[in-house]
């Protein structure tokens, strides 16, 4: 047994920190080999060394210039604009619903909330069959208008943590602006919405990340229309069997650009996001 | 308001009555449509013959076509040149870009929206005939498809039909697909490329590494398949893996002699994914190539070509030492296939394009400008297949191969898991038990 304090307490920290620097190395090696290996202008398509011998901006280059069936340009156009639309409906949404559950009192409200909460529990991918012959039967299969729909109607369900922040909210401000004059949904506007940057924040941000990352659902209703595809299912078509002994090193020049507007929107919010998380979590 | 909501709602409804109702009257017109067709005149010979009269009442058809990505080019112009053979009959091709390798997902996904004429690896025919997604080849090209090609494509393009229990030609075969060895010249010589201790010593002294997926099952069932172990389709029920009856004592030391040569060469033998090998052969000036040689695809041979040039090496696979016996590896050898969708909603037009795009003229197109092994006899035998190192050595290989049609779901897994035992480093090739290895891979296919 060691007496010394010091000493103990030193061991015990080499020992912590040496753990947690391996985790660290092991978290981030991979998306440090994404980032150097995008940078990598050798011959070889499947990087053979683990530091590029070549240097130069020929994959990010390539990606934009070199278009043959695999248009990343036009994929990066599609999710962004697939992003910004549902981005602004699901917000508008889940921020009115979970107003309405928070404020005003109605019959079933409760129940509402209990249904809500319900369905929400099952996998979005359970009803994606449904929803893929649903939209072929309006005409709308392979197209954004049915990405927008699909990221952006249901969005309303996922209300609880807005209603949460909304609930810290003192009904006094709403029952002041009654007696002023206002109406529920001016409230909505002019008072509450002022108030809750934080939870309006926390919702942007993950209804715009969503259509970055959905894979599955964009495939089904994509099909062979790769004109219309998202970067997600973009990116796998260039490791596909087909495509990755040409494609690899533009898949990680693309895969690395894909974070890019997602890393500048949550630097631009970050402040907000924790505190739209944990504000949000007081109470249920 | 919810007056409003309840009019919407009741209109989708409709909508979707009235389009699902569509759907289903195409497919059942489709059906019809292949009988008849089945009696319209006779046709001899080896080249493209079609009159207007094959064409029934279709005219103005609208096809969409698959082809991998590499292909859609060419195949723009073949079916520009096969529109242009009709000119009265006003058909507009639309070519839309889809990998073989997931042609049957896309049309068992959703057949109405997937392509009329489409092409797709063999091994993928017997989930589109048991789904019927698939429509057989009209009688009178299926005469023709049978004389003029090649006897295993004919027989791997061909399957029971699940109704009336007859064999049916479902697909035109459009070329041969494989794997077979490639090697740098200044690596491994021509001599040695023939047997895998020679190619492994050559690649040991210039410190290289031999490249070879054998955790893949498509790969790793040579280790097998050299033993003697052959497929002999699916048991009754479909779904269980059939075999010959090999002698197990020849497969176990096959499979000894393979591990034991791979632990010789640790180093060397490689296994990783078959990408690595046309990247490997890459040498810059600051760096020089990693790769000897390798079991490669017949899909890799331009990018293999580009990295090594006038250092292409192609043969068939080497021969293995085996209890001091010379054992030609076998390997597993598919096609690619041209199918026609059962739900087409111009039948008639999607299969004479589908002769189409078989045929000698498109055969030789794909030959010479892609490399693509042929399966037209004629083709076969023609200087432009033959003056192709990649396709000769494809075709060299093919005569030493398991066909691959009618593959248990199950097979791939095992297979793989086999390859990884041989070649695991705990793996002590002279005291490991690969009888038992073996019969659990066989167990496990046959999913017992």
């Amino acid at each position: 047994m060691i007496k010394s304090y010091k000493l103990r307490r030193g061991l015990a920290n080499t020992f912590i920190y040496i753990l947690l620097a391996v985790l660290g190395i092991l978290w981030v090696s991979p998306l440090a080999y994404l980032v150097i290996q995008s940078f990598n202008t050798g011959k070889e398509q499947i990087p053979q060394t683990l530091l590029p011998q070549f240097w130069g901006f020929d994959n990010y280059v390539n990606l934009f210039t070199n278009i043959g069936s695999l248009n990343f340009p036009r994929w990066y156009l599609n999710t962004f604009v697939v992003a910004c639309f549902s981005c602004v409906i699901s917000t508008i949404s889940v921020l009115m619903v979970a107003y309405a559950f928070s404020r005003l009192r109605f019959k079933s409200r409760k129940k509402f909330i209990n249904v809500g909460m319900i369905l929400g529990m099952f996998p979005g991918f359970m009803t994606m069959i449904a929803i893929y012959y649903l939209l072929k039967a309006m005409g709308l299969t392979q197209t954004l208008v049915a990405l927008v729909i699909c990221y952006s109607a249901g969005a309303g369900l996922g209300f609880q943590i807005s209603k949460g922040f909304f609930d810290t909210i003192p009904r006094a401000l709403d029952e002041a602006a009654t007696i002023d004059g206002a109406n529920k949904n001016q409230i909505f506007w002019k008072i509450i919405l002022p108030m809750s940057k934080p939870i309006v924040v926390y919702t942007v941000l993950t209804s715009f990340i969503g259509p970055w990352t959905d894979f599955i659902l964009a495939k089904i209703i994509m099909g062979d229309a790769r004109d219309n595809y998202t970067v997600a299912i973009g990116l796998q078509q260039m490791v596909s069997l087909e495509f990755k002994t040409r494609y690899f090193k533009q898949f990680l020049s693309g895969s690395v650009l894909v974070a890019v507007p997602v890393t500048i929107l949550f630097l631009k919010m970050q402040s907000y996001y924790v505190e739209g998380v944990t504000a949000g979590g007081v109470k249920g | 308001m919810k007056k409003i909501v309840a009019l919407v709602l009741a209109a989708m409804m409709i909508v979707a009555a009235f389009a699902s109702c569509g759907g289903g009257d195409n497919q059942s017109n489709s059906g019809s449509d292949n009988g008849s067709t089945a009696n319209s005149g006779t046709d001899q010979g080896t080249g493209f013959n079609v009159d207007a009269a094959d064409f029934g009442d279709e005219s103005n058809a609208t096809l969409k076509v698959w082809g991998p990505d590499a292909y859609v080019k060419l195949l723009k112009k073949q079916c520009d040149a096969f529109t242009k053979k009709f000119p009265d009959k006003n058909i507009k091709i639309n070519v839309v870009a889809q990998g073989e390798d997931t042609a049957a997902t896309n049309m068992l996904s959703d057949a109405d929206a997937a392509a009329d004429v489409f092409g797709f690896a063999s091994d993928q025919l017997s989930r589109l005939v048991s789904a019927g997604v698939i429509a057989p080849v009209a009688t009178k090209y299926a005469e023709a498809i049978t004389s003029s090609n090649l006897k295993a494509a004919v027989s791997a393009s061909t399957l029971q039909n699940p109704e009336t229990k007859k064999d049916t030609l479902y697909a035109f075969p459009e070329t041969g697909n494989g794997y077979y060895l490639v090697y740098d010249k200044s690596v491994v010589s021509d001599k040695d490329a023939g047997s895998l201790e020679a190619i492994l010593a050559d690649c040991k002294k210039a410190g290289k590494k031999f490249i070879m997926d054998a955790g893949n099952g498509y790969y790793a069932c040579i280790f097998p398949f050299t033993g003697g172990v052959k497929i002999e389709g699916l048991e009754e029920d479909g779904l269980t893996q059939k075999f010959n009856d090999y002698d197990e004592a020849k497969v176990v030391a096959t499979l000894k002699a393979f591990s034991k040569l791979m632990h010789e060469y640790s180093g060397t033998f490689t296994s990783l994914d078959v990408a690595n090998i046309s990247s490997g052969f890459v040498s810059t000036s600051k760096k020089k190539s990693v790769c000897g040689a390798g079991i490669d695809g017949n899909w890799n041979s331009t990018p293999d070509q580009e990295a090594l040039g006038d250092n292409f090496g192609a043969a068939k696979l080497p021969t293995i030492k085996v209890d001091g016996k010379e054992e030609q590896m076998v390997s597993m050898y598919g096609y690619k296939m041209i199918g026609v969708n059962n739900a087409s909603k111009f039948p008639r037009t999607a299969q004479i394009l589908a002769y189409y795009l078989s045929s000698e003229e498109c055969q030789t197109q794909r030959c010479e400008e892609l490399g693509w092994s042929p399966t037209n006899n004629t083709v076969v035998e023609s200087d432009v297949a033959k003056k192709n190192v990649a396709i000769s050595a494809l075709v060299a290989q093919s005569e030493f191969s398991v066909a691959q049609v009618n593959i248990a779901q199950t097979f791939w897994d095992p297979m793989g898991n086999l390859g990884n035992k041989l070649i695991a480093e705990d793996t002590n090739p002279d005291k490991y038990d690969f009888k038992k290895l073996f019969q659990n891979t066989i167990s496990n296919i046959k999913d017992e």
